[in-house]
C-alpha cells in the first residue's frame, strides 16, 4: 500500500434545506485505485466538487502531500495536480484533439501557436497511454470513448497527482473499458492516486484496490476490494434503517385491464428494447441508479424525443406518438424531474398553469373564459391542498412541493389517465413529501395508472405496487412488491451487462 | 420608493406605466419650455400624432413577436413594401381603394408567414429572417415599382381623397381613435384569447409548454403573422398621413418600434409583454421626434436618442433578471 | 505512429473534404456563376466589368473578413454597414473640411470603426444584450453620427489627381490607360494574414473557443471577456478598413446610406461556411462567399435584371446559406 497523499477529515457541507456531507472522510493513497460508492444522492458528486474547489466546505480538513489545503477554483485544483476528469465532458467540439488539451495554455512560438509541438505533445501523451487518436482530429468527430481519452490526456498533461473518475465508462464499449483500464493501471504504477467512481460491481471488482462507501451524505466506511463481496458493498450501500412502512402487497384490484403496453421500445442509447405493462389503478415503480434510462424511456414514450422502433398500445390499441400533442390526445400526462423547465412557465400564474393542456375548454367563444378557468383552478387548489394566496399567484412563488401539484392539477385537468411522474418529489420537502405521496394512492385508487420513476429507494419501496429495474437503457428485472427488497433491487440496478 | 409601488392604484395601473406617463409629460414640458411655448401648439401635437399612427402598427406588432422571445427588425422595411406595392399597384391600376388596402395588409400578412415559418418550423435565427426579409421587401419595392417613389392621392382627388380622412377628419384625430381601438383589440388578444396565452407562455418556456401538448410552432408563426399583418396596417397610416413612399428606406422605424415596445415594459427575453406600455412608449418616441425637429435639430439625432433608449431598456431587464437570479 | 494516424483520417475523407470541403463547393459556385454570366453576355466578358466587380468587391469583402470573427463567437455585428459609412464621412470631413492630410483621415476612419468595435463588445461580452440588439443600436448610432458631423451633406475623398487622393491608387492604378487592380492583391494579402491569425494565434483560437463553448472556454482559465470584446474590435477595424476602400472607389459618401451592406458581408461569410452558431468559419470560404454575392450584384443587370433583384436573391441565398448550416448540423447530431 502506497503512502496516503490527500486525506479528508470531517467534511461538512450544506445546501439550503439539504445536509449534503455530513462530517466526511476519504483517504487517497500513492498507487492505489480507491473506489467510492455509493446510490444516487450518497454526496460523492459533492464530495468530489468540495475537493476539487467548486463548493467551499463548510468545515473540516484536506490534508494534500502533508499540507492542509483550501481549492478555491477548479483551476487552482488542477494547477496543484487535483484533476476531475467529467462524466459530462467539456469538451470544444469544433476545435482540434490538441488544440482542446492545451486550451488556456498553448505553446506559443512569437506571436504564432506553436500546433507542430502540441500535435506532438499530445500524441507523446497518447503513446504513452498507448491509445490511437490523431490530434489533429476535430473533437466532435471522436467517439464518446475516445473523447473520454482525451480528457484522461488533458488531466495527464497537468500533472497530476490525483485523478477523479467520474462514472468513466457509463458511454463506453467493451474494447474501450479495456483500454481505459490499462490506463488506469498505468497511472497507478506510475504512482498517481485514482479516485473511481461507477456504479458497476464488476468493474469495481476488477480495477479497484479498496471501496469507500457512502450513504445518506455520510461515511459508512471502506473495504479491501479483494477481500470483500460484492453483497457486502451492496449492504453497506442500502443498509439504512426504512422509517416509512414500506408496502406489503400489491393494491391494484386483480384482473384490472393493461392501459398501457410498451413493447420493445428502442429509443437512442439509453432505452433499448424496453417492454413493460401498465394497470388501472396500479403504481409502477421505476427504480435503477443514474442514466439507467429512465427517463429517456418516459420522455421516448411520452414523444418528447423520438422513438426509433417499438409499439404502444393503450387500452389495447396501438397507437403512434411522435409529439408530446400525440401523447397527450391518448390521455398521457408526463410530470418532468425538472419542474421548472420541463413543467410549468413559473412566471405564469396557478390559474394559467393549471389550464395550459386544456385552454380549448376554457374558451367561450374566441375568449378565455377567465371565471371557468379560475373556479377549476381553484377547485383544484382545494382538492390538491395547494397553497397558496390564489389562482392568479405567480408559480415562482410556491414552494417546490405547491409547485408539483399545479403540475398534478394540469393533467388532472386534462382526464389524463396515465400519469409519468420522474422523480415527483426531489427538492420538495419532509412534510409536502407525504402529501405527494397520499395523493398518488388516491389517484390511484381512483383508477388512474402511474408510472412513478424513482432514485429513492424508500419511495418506490413505499409507493409501488410492482418495480420495473432498469441500468444503463436495458430493463434488468421486473418484480412485484411483494418480493421486492433493497437488496435484490440494487442487485439488479448494478447487474453486470454481458 | 417601495411604499409608492405597494399602493394599491399604482398597482393596478402598473408603476412602469405611471413612470412612462410622466416622462412624456415633463418631455412635452421640456420642449414647450425650450421653443418659447410654440410647441404647444396644435400643429406640433397633430405632426406629432401622425408620426405616433404608424408606428403604433409597427411596434404594436413587433410587441407580439418580442412576447415570444423572438425579433423582427424587417418592419420598417415590410412596411414601406407594403405600401409601394398596394399604391403602385392603385395609381398605375387603378384599383379601389379598399382593394389597396387589402394587398397592403395581404403583403404584410406574406412577410409574417414567411419570417414565422422560417422561424419557428426551421429554428432559423429570427435576426437572420430579420435581415433577409428587410432586404427583399426593400428588393421587391423597388423592382416592382421601377425604384420610383410613389404618390397616393391627395386629399382633394374626388375618387380616392377620401382615405386621407383615416388620420384626420374636420380635425378630429380619427387615426389616434382607430389606434386605440386597435391596441385594444390587441391586449384583448394577448391577454384573453388562446393566441395570446400560448405566445406569451411559450416565451416565457417554450419547452414546458410544448411538453404540455400545445403545438407551440404554430402559435410561434402566428405572432408574426399577426406583426406582419399589424406592418401591413401601418404602411395605410404611413400614407393617410404623408401620401409619398420612396422605394429603399424605413430602417430607422424598426429601432423606434423596438423602442417603444421595450420601453413599454416588454421583455426581449420573452414572455412578458405590455400592449399599454408599448402605446404609451411610441408616444413618448413619436414626442421625442417632433421635439427634436421643433428644437432645429436634424433627424439624426433621434436615431442616435433611440438607439440609446433601446441599449438602455435592454440593459435594465438584463439586470432585472440577473437579481432575480 | 503521428504519420500512420493522420494518414488513415486523410484517406476517410472524401475528395471534397479534402479540398477544404463548403469552402471548395463555394469556389466553384464561383467560377459557374462567372461562366455564365460570360455566356449569357458579351458586355460581361470586357476587362472594365473584370475591373468593376473587383472594384465593388473590396469594401465587401474587408467587411466580412471582419463580421466572420463575431459570427464565430456565436454573435453578429449588424452596425458595419452604416458604420462604414460614418467612418468614411468623418475621415473625409477631416481631409476635406478640417484640411488635415489624408493620413490622418485614414487614421480616423479605422479608429472610431475600432471604438465602436470596443462599444459593441462591451453591450455584448459584458453587459449581456443580444448581440443582433446591441448592434443594431450601435447600427443607428452610427448612421446618426455621421450625418450629423458632416451636417448632413455628402463628402467626397479627394480625387485622384488631386492632392491627397493618392490613398486610391492603393486599390487600383493606371498603366498605359489600363486600370490595375492592385486593391485585389492587398485583400489577398489580409485574407492570408487574417487565415493566420484565426488559426495559429490566441485571438483566432479563442475566437472559435468561445463560439463552440462559451463556459467551457471560461473553465480553461481563458479571459474570455476580452477575447469575446477583441473579436468585435477586429470586426470594426476591418470596418474601418472597409470605410477606407469604400472611399476609395465612390467619388462621393451619402450620409444615411450603408443600410444593407451588412447583409452582403454576413451573408457572404456564411456562405463561405461561417456557421452562424459560432465555433467553425474560415477566411478563405468567406472570401469566396462574398465573391458569390458581388458577382450577381453585378452580374445581374447583363442579363436583363436590375441590380434591386440582387437585393432579393441575397436575402433568399443568406436563408439558403443557413438552411445548409442548419441541416448540417442536425446531420452531424445524428
Amino acid at each position: 500500500m502506497g503512502e496516503v497523499i490527500l486525506e479528508m477529515k470531517g467534511i461538512d457541507k450544506s445546501f439550503p434545506g439539504v445536509h449534503a456531507l455530513d462530517h466526511v472522510d476519504l483517504e487517497i493513497r500513492k498507487g492505489e485505485v480507491l473506489a467510492l460508492m455509493g446510490e444516487n444522492g450518497a454526496g460523492k458528486s459533492t464530495l468530489m466538487k468540495v475537493l476539487t474547489g467548486i463548493y467551499t466546505k463548510d468545515s473540516g480538513t484536506i490534508t494534500y502531500e502533508g499540507k492542509e489545503v483550501e481549492f478555491h477554483s477548479a483551476r487552482e485544483a488542477q494547477d496543484n495536480g487535483v484533476i476531475i476528469v467529467h462524466q459530462e465532458l467539456n469538451m470544444l467540439g469544433h476545435l482540434t484533439v490538441a488544440q482542446n488539451i492545451f486550451i488556456g495554455r498553448e505553446f506559443k512560438k512569437g506571436i504564432k501557436i506553436d500546433d507542430k509541438k502540441m500535435n506532438e505533445e499530445a500524441q507523446k501523451l497518447f503513446d504513452r497511454m498507448n491509445v490511437d487518436i490523431d490530434p489533429r482530429e476535430t473533437m466532435s468527430k471522436l467517439t464518446v470513448g475516445k473523447q473520454q481519452m482525451c480528457e484522461i490526456a488533458k488531466a495527464i498533461s497537468h500533472d497530476a497527482k490525483i485523478i477523479i473518475f467520474d462514472e468513466p465508462s457509463a458511454a463506453l464499449t467493451e474494447t474501450e473499458i479495456e483500454q481505459l483500464f490499462k490506463i488506469i493501471r498505468d497511472l497507478r504504477s506510475q504512482g498517481m492516486g485514482i479516485v473511481y467512481i461507477s456504479h458497476r460491481m464488476d468493474e469495481i471488482k476488477v480495477i479497484t484496490d479498496r471501496v469507500t462507501v457512502m450513504r445518506d451524505g455520510t461515511y459508512v466506511g471502506t473495504l479491501i476490494t479483494k477481500d470483500s463481496t460484492k453483497d457486502d458493498i451492496i449492504n453497506m450501500m442500502v443498509g439504512r434503517v426504512i422509517y416509512e412502512d414500506p408496502k406489503e402487497k400489491n393494491m391494484t384490484p386483480p384482473g384490472a385491464p393493461v392501459v398501457l403496453k410498451v413493447d420493445h421500445l428502442n429509443a437512442g442509447k439509453m432505452v433499448q428494447d424496453v417492454s413493460f405493462e401498465l394497470h388501472k389503478g396500479e403504481i409502477l415503480g421505476f427504480s435503477g441508479l443514474m442514466g439507467a434510462g429512465r427517463t429517456e424511456t418516459a420522455r421516448a414514450l411520452f414523444g418528447a424525443d423520438p422513438i426509433d422502433s417499438g409499439d404502444i398500445y393503450i387500452n389495447g390499441k396501438k397507437v403512434t406518438i411522435k409529439s408530446p400533442q400525440d401523447a397527450v390526445k391518448y390521455g398521457i400526462g408526463y410530470l418532468s424531474e425538472d419542474r421548472k423547465r420541463y413543467g410549468i412557465v413559473v412566471q405564469k400564474s396557478v390559474a394559467e398553469n393549471t389550464t395550459m393542456a386544456t385552454l380549448e375548454k376554457f374558451m367561450s367563444g374566441p375568449f378565455i373564459d377567465k371565471k371557468k378557468e379560475n373556479k377549476i383552478a381553484q377547485e383544484y387548489v382545494e382538492q390538491l391542498a395547494t397553497k397558496t394566496p390564489g389562482t392568479d399567484q405567480l408559480v415562482v412563488n410556491l414552494s417546490g412541493g405547491n409547485q408539483q401539484k399545479v403540475v398534478i392539477a394540469k393533467w388532472l385537468t386534462r382526464d389524463c389517465d396515465i400519469l409519468i411522474f420522474d422523480e415527483p418529489t426531489r427538492g420538495i420537502d419532509v412534510g409536502a413529501k407525504n402529501e405527494i405521496y397520499k395523493l398518488m394512492n388516491q389517484l390511484a385508487a381512483e383508477g388512474k395508472a402511474i408510472i412513478m420513476i424513482s432514485s429513492e429507494m424508500t419511495e418506490i419501496l413505499r409507493m409501488s405496487d410492482r418495480i420495473v429495474v432498469m441500468c444503463e437503457g436495458k430493463k434488468t428485472g421486473e418484480l412485484d412488491i411483494s418480493e421486492a427488497t433493497q437488496e435484490n433491487i440494487m442487485n439488479m440496478a448494478t447487474r453486470e451487462i454481458e | 420608493m417601495e411604499k409608492i409601488k405597494q399602493n394599491p392604484f399604482v398597482k393596478k395601473v402598473g408603476f412602469n406605466r405611471i413612470v412612462l406617463c410622466c416622462v412624456l409629460l415633463l418631455m412635452y414640458g421640456l420642449f414647450c419650455a425650450l421653443t418659447g411655448g410654440s410647441f404647444a401648439g396644435m400643429n406640433r401635437i397633430m405632426s406629432a400624432l401622425n408620426y405616433a399612427y404608424f408606428l403604433g402598427f409597427l411596434s404594436l406588432g413587433v410587441t407580439f413577436v418580442i412576447a415570444t422571445g423572438q425579433i423582427d427588425f424587417s418592419i420598417g422595411p415590410v412596411m414601406f413594401c407594403c405600401a409601394l406595392i398596394s399604391g403602385y399597384t392603385l395609381t398605375t391600376h387603378g384599383i379601389s381603394m379598399p382593394v389597396a388596402f387589402l394587398i397592403s395588409i395581404l403583403v404584410g400578412f406574406a412577410f409574417g408567414l414567411f419570417n414565422g415559418y422560417l422561424v419557428a418550423y426551421w429554428s432559423v435565427p429570427s435576426f437572420i429572417t430579420s435581415m433577409a426579409s428587410m432586404n427583399i421587401a426593400k428588393g421587391l419595392a423597388s423592382v416592382y415599382t421601377k425604384t420610383q417613389s410613389v404618390s397616393w392621392p391627395q386629399a382633394a382627388d374626388p375618387d380616392n381623397g377620401w382615405f386621407r380622412n383615416l388620420v384626420r377628419y374636420n380635425g378630429v384625430p380619427v387615426g389616434l381613435v382607430i389606434l386605440l381601438v386597435v391596441a385594444v383589440v390587441c391586449a384583448i388578444i394577448l391577454n384573453k384569447t388562446r393566441i395570446g396565452r400560448y405566445i406569451l407562455c411559450l416565451g416565457s418556456n417554450k419547452e414546458a409548454v410544448r411538453l404540455s401538448g400545445v403545438d407551440v410552432k404554430k402559435w410561434e408563426m402566428l405572432a408574426f403573422i399577426i406583426c406582419g399583418v399589424l406592418v401591413g396596417m401601418g404602411a395605410i397610416f404611413y400614407v393617410s398621413a404623408y401620401t409619398t413612399v420612396q422605394p429603399g428606406y424605413g430602417d430607422q422605424y424598426n429601432n423606434e418600434a423596438i423602442a417603444g415596445c421595450v420601453m413599454g415594459g416588454t421583455s426581449m427575453a420573452g414572455g412578458l409583454a405590455s400592449i399599454s406600455g408599448t402605446i404609451i412608449g411610441v408616444f413618448i418616441i413619436a414626442l421625442l421626434q417632433e421635439g427634436i425637429l421643433a428644437l432645429g435639430f436634424t433627424k439624426d439625432y433621434q436615431l442616435i436618442i433611440t438607439g440609446v433608449i433601446v441599449i438602455v431598456a435592454v440593459f435594465s431587464d438584463v439586470l432585472a433578471r440577473r437579481r432575480k437570479n | 505512429m503521428a504519420n500512420n494516424t493522420t494518414k488513415k483520417a486523410g484517406s476517410n475523407k472524401s475528395f471534397i473534404d479534402r479540398m477544404g470541403g463548403q469552402k471548395f463547393i463555394v469556389l466553384l459556385v464561383v467560377i459557374a456563376l462567372f461562366i455564365f454570366f460570360c455566356a449569357m453576355s458579351p458586355n460581361f466578358r470586357k476587362y472594365t466589368t473584370f475591373i468593376n466587380i473587383l472594384d465593388f468587391s473590396y469594401y465587401i469583402v474587408l467587411m466580412a473578413i471582419g463580421v466572420a470573427f463575431p459570427l464565430m463567437t456565436g454573435g453578429v455585428d449588424l452596425s458595419i454597414g452604416t458604420g462604414l459609412v460614418c467612418y468614411s464621412l468623418v475621415g473625409g470631413y477631416l481631409i476635406v473640411h478640417k484640411g488635415m492630410p489624408t493620413i490622418v483621415g485614414i487614421l480616423a476612419a479605422i479608429i472610431l470603426g475600432m471604438l465602436i468595435g470596443v462599444l459593441n463588445g462591451v453591450l455584448v461580452a459584458i453587459m449581456d444584450l443580444p448581440a443582433f440588439l446591441a448592434t443594431l443600436c450601435t447600427c443607428m448610432i452610427t448612421r446618426g453620427l455621421g450625418s450629423i458631423i458632416v451636417g448632413g451633406f455628402g463628402i467626397s475623398w479627394p480625387a485622384a489627381a488631386a492632392p491627397g487622393g493618392w490613398f486610391r491608387s492603393i486599390f487600383k492604378i493606371q498603366s498605359g490607360g489600363q486600370n490595375i487592380p492592385i486593391g485585389f492583391l492587398w485583400v489577398i494579402l489580409l485574407v492570408v494574414v487574417m487565415t493566420f491569425v484565426l488559426n495559429h494565434t490566441r485571438i483566432g483560437r479563442y475566437t472559435l473557443a468561445i463560439g463552440s463553448n462559451k463556459e467551457a472556454t471560461r473553465l480553461s482559465g481563458v479571459n474570455v471577456r476580452f477575447y469575446h470584446i477583441a473579436a468585435y474590435v477586429i470586426c470594426g477595424f476591418f470596418a474601418g478598413l472597409a470605410s477606407i476602400a469604400y472611399s476609395a472607389i465612390f467619388a462621393t459618401v451619402q450620409p444615411g446610406s450603408g443600410a444593407g451592406f451588412e447583409l452582403e458581408a454576413i451573408g457572404g461569410a456564411i456562405i463561405g461556411g461561417v456557421s452562424m452558431t459560432g465555433g467553425v468559419g474560415s477566411i478563405t470560404g468567406t472570401l469566396f462567399g462574398v465573391f458569390v454575392i458581388c458577382l450577381l450584384k453585378t452580374g445581374l443587370p447583363f442579363i436583363g435584371l436590375t441590380a434591386n433583384w440582387q437585393q432579393i436573391i441575397t436575402g433568399f441565398v443568406l436563408i439558403a446559406a443557413v438552411l445548409v448550416d442548419i441541416l448540417k448540423r442536425k446531420a452531424g447530431k445524428e
